[in-house]
């Protein structure tokens, strides 16, 4: 007898939340401060160099990759172990 | 003794007749039996021929799944080597770029980093809108992550 199947529901897909970057230069330093305390906001800045911001971009896109791969991966063996799913998967 | 012998003749006759029916009887009996296993040979081929052409289709399934794998593999990869040439092309370099043109950095890089959202967003199994999904031109493509995010798009 056949075991009964899993049918985990997938995890809703991610909404994330919009940032925003302010580059700081030594020229506009003072400037972008004082726009934070204009617009209500604490005059501090959590800071990464253009190198280690490179890093996050690439860090980020390594993540969403492996994401996107393990993503992939299990539709793959939902449809190949589960007919039902690749056969709806086909009328699509 | 003429007697006798038509009596054995008798009994030798009747022995043979009961001989060959019996000898019919165990033909018949192993006609079955014959019938039967050639019924199971029949239906053990049929399942074997069922079996291997199961096989077959599970090992193109698996050919297949792999291959597309592969291509995502690698349509992946080309995403971050164009993410890292955005960085480095030339003797490209962003830090010195923002502080000459910092308001211009500052707007291409918040730009990508909505587009970079969405590609986790995609990646995270998200649907495809139907202008990702017909965008064929580099200025309608999400440039962070085309392979996953612009289906209709062939690089140029």
């Amino acid at each position: 007898m056949p075991r009964a199947q899993l049918n985990l529901e997938k995890p809703t897909p991610l909404e994330l939340e919009q940032l925003r970057w302010i580059i700081i230069t030594s020229e506009n330093a003072e400037e972008v401060f004082q726009k934070l305390e204009e617009q209500g906001i604490d005059p501090v800045i959590f800071g990464l160099t253009d190198k280690d911001f490179e890093l996050l971009a690439k860090n980020f896109a390594r993540i969403r990759n492996q994401l996107k791969i393990t993503n992939d991966l299990l539709d793959k063996y939902k449809e190949y172990y589960e007919t039902d799913v690749k056969e709806n998967n086909t009328k699509k | 003794m003429f007697g006798s012998l038509k009596i054995a003749m008798v009994a030798i006759l009747i022995t043979g007749i009961a001989g060959a029916g019996m000898y019919v009887m165990k033909l018949r009996s192993d006609n079955a039996i014959l019938k039967v296993n050639q019924i199971k040979l029949e239906s053990a081929v049929a399942d074997q021929k069922q079996l291997i052409e199961n096989q077959q289709k599970d090992f193109e399934e698996i050919l297949e799944a792999n291959k597309k794998m592969n291509v995502l593999i690698n349509a992946l990869q080309k995403d971050l080597d164009d993410l890292d040439k955005r960085f480095n092309k030339g003797k490209r370099d962003v830090g010195k770029l923002a502080i000459e043109k910092t308001k211009l950095i500052e707007k291409i890089i918040n730009k990508g980093s909505v587009n970079a959202k969405r590609c986790i967003e995609i990646a995270s199994g998200a649907e495809l809108t139907e202008k990702e999904k017909n965008a064929t031109k580099k200025s309608e493509i999400n440039p962070e992550c085309p392979s996953i995010a612009n289906p209709s798009y062939i690089a140029y």
